[in-house]
């Protein structure tokens, strides 16, 4: 259940990049919105690490049908992200603004770096050219992290509750989660 | 979490880096192919792009219309103040044409008229309704003017000065109850007094002693006859609008109405001096007042 309104959700933001960042004034980069859904499922506990993995993998490869790059390579990316959020969070817990705005601006140009290396294996004539543009990403990444993320604690939060209210919650609680009484 | 818990999610993580790698093989190998699993999954996203790129789209046109509209009203605001200060420049140019062509007429009658004048500008006219009285402010120092003495327009006789106070003056209108000016028609040569018409709407007067051995007519031009000394002969002062039938006596009833049009009074002559007598070695018993109120 969480995981098909997490990628409804994670649907609907990459639609939304794909139009409608693109008409806005600044069309020289647009917050990476897919890697903030990618991030979340990594950070966040309550997903395991399998259904996190898959969540990152179907949305990079719809990235990837959206954005009209070569199937596979946001969609390898985007698990290899998963992958880090969650050994992540076993260092550091990702909360509140400034730090969920810093892992996500990290996250971007890190996702970036990636994409533009798989890029370059995957289509060599393209190179490793592509990442001026990255910084900006991950700034405008930073900038909006916190609300996505802060979304998906919502949804999340609210697919708990349901979950609870019929005994079925489940997961283990980590540091930072709301204690449930 | 138990070993084979973990071991199912490592491959489960494995399985989808695998996939992905896979993917990538085969974009790499066939980068125009799609599979037939791609083409639905862009078949259900293409309707969903379309249908927010539409969106998008009228939203940035809405917001760039509504840009344009604030340009386009800022620009027609500065459009109005240009015009409405090219109107109000506009409406003072023609005050100021229409007052130097009052000032010219004034200053030919000034040239045609055989008697010394000053000009004078109205301040006020008909400030009581009971009497006809123009109020005009003169630079010309004080004492220059004194009660009695005439007052001109081009299009005919004002009146004459009734009080001085200071630089302005009362002018007792021809059409005040208490005005009397020696007046001739020239057609019949018939003479009377011309005296304003009391409880009048409008701008009225009436001559008395008219003699009914010269009968008047409506259009009849009357003129000053220059008796008295006041008033130079010959200036215009109206024209007969009504002869009242049936009336007994030695005269005729005659109404007046004045060539001066006293509701847009606002620069007059005021004759100072009387005209010099005439030169009886010229041959002329008189040399008349020529000019546009003159009549002829």
């Amino acid at each position: 259940m969480r995981s098909a309104v997490t990628l409804a959700v994670a649907y609907l933001l990459l639609i939304l990049q794909s139009t409608v960042l693109e008409l806005a004034p600044m069309r020289m980069a647009t917050p990476s919105l897919g890697l903030l859904v990618v991030l979340h499922v990594g950070l966040s506990s309550k997903w395991t690490i399998s259904s996190a993995a898959v969540v990152a993998f179907v949305t990079g490869y719809l990235f990837d049908l959206v954005s009209g790059a070569p199937q596979g390579v946001h969609a390898f990316v985007f698990v290899l992200m998963a992958v880090c959020a969650r050994l992540l969070t076993t260092r550091v817990a990702v909360q509140g603004i400034v730090l969920g705005a810093a892992t996500s601006f990290v996250a971007s140009l890190l996702a970036s770096a990636l994409v533009v290396i798989v890029r370059a294996q995957v289509a060599p004539e393209g190179g490793y050219g592509g990442l001026r543009q990255a910084p900006v990403e991950a700034l405008l990444t930073g900038i909006v992290g916190p609300l996505v993320l802060g979304l998906f604690r919502r949804i999340d939060g609210k697919v708990d509750s349901a979950r609870s209210r019929v005994g079925l919650q489940r997961g283990p609680r980590a540091f930072g989660d709301p204690v449930r009484r | 979490m138990t070993a084979s818990k973990r071991l199912r999610e490592a491959a489960v993580v494995g399985g989808t880096l695998l996939a992905a790698i896979i993917a990538l093989r085969m974009s790499a190998k066939n980068p125009g192919e799609m599979s037939a699993l791609d083409r639905g999954i862009l078949r259900l996203v293409s309707p969903a792009q379309s249908a927010m790129s539409f969106v998008a789209r009228g939203i940035t046109g809405v917001a760039g219309r509504y840009m344009e509209l604030t340009h386009v009203r800022a620009e027609n605001e500065t459009l109005v103040r240009e015009n409405k200060k090219l109107r109000t420049e506009l409406i003072e140019m023609r005050r100021l044409a229409e007052e130097s062509g009052r000032y010219q007429r004034l200053l030919g009658l000034r040239d045609v008229t055989p008697a010394e004048t000053i000009a004078a500008r109205v301040i006020a006219v008909d400030a009581s309704p009971y009497f006809r009285v123009a109020r005009v402010e003169i630079d010309h120092g004080e004492g220059t003017v004194r009660r009695g003495m005439p007052v001109l327009t081009p299009e005919g006789v004002v009146g004459r000065i009734n009080r001085v106070a200071g630089g302005s003056s009362d002018v007792m209108l021809l059409v005040d109850p208490r005005s009397a000016i020696d007046v001739l028609v020239p057609r019949t040569g018939g003479r009377g007094i011309l005296r304003g018409k009391s409880g009048e709407n409008g701008y009225r007067c009436s001559i008395e002693y008219l003699a009914r051995g010269e009968p008047a007519r409506e259009g009849d031009a009357v003129v000053t006859s220059g008796l008295g000394g006041a008033f130079p002969r010959n200036l215009a002062v109206g024209h007969v609008t009504k002869v009242i039938p049936g009336a007994v006596g030695l005269y005729q009833d005659v109404e007046v109405t004045p060539d001066v049009d006293f509701g847009r009074l606002a620069d007059v002559l005021v004759v100072v001096a009387p005209p010099p007598a005439p030169d009886p070695e010229a041959g002329s018993h008189h040399q008349p007042a020529r000019g546009l109120m003159v009549y002829r």
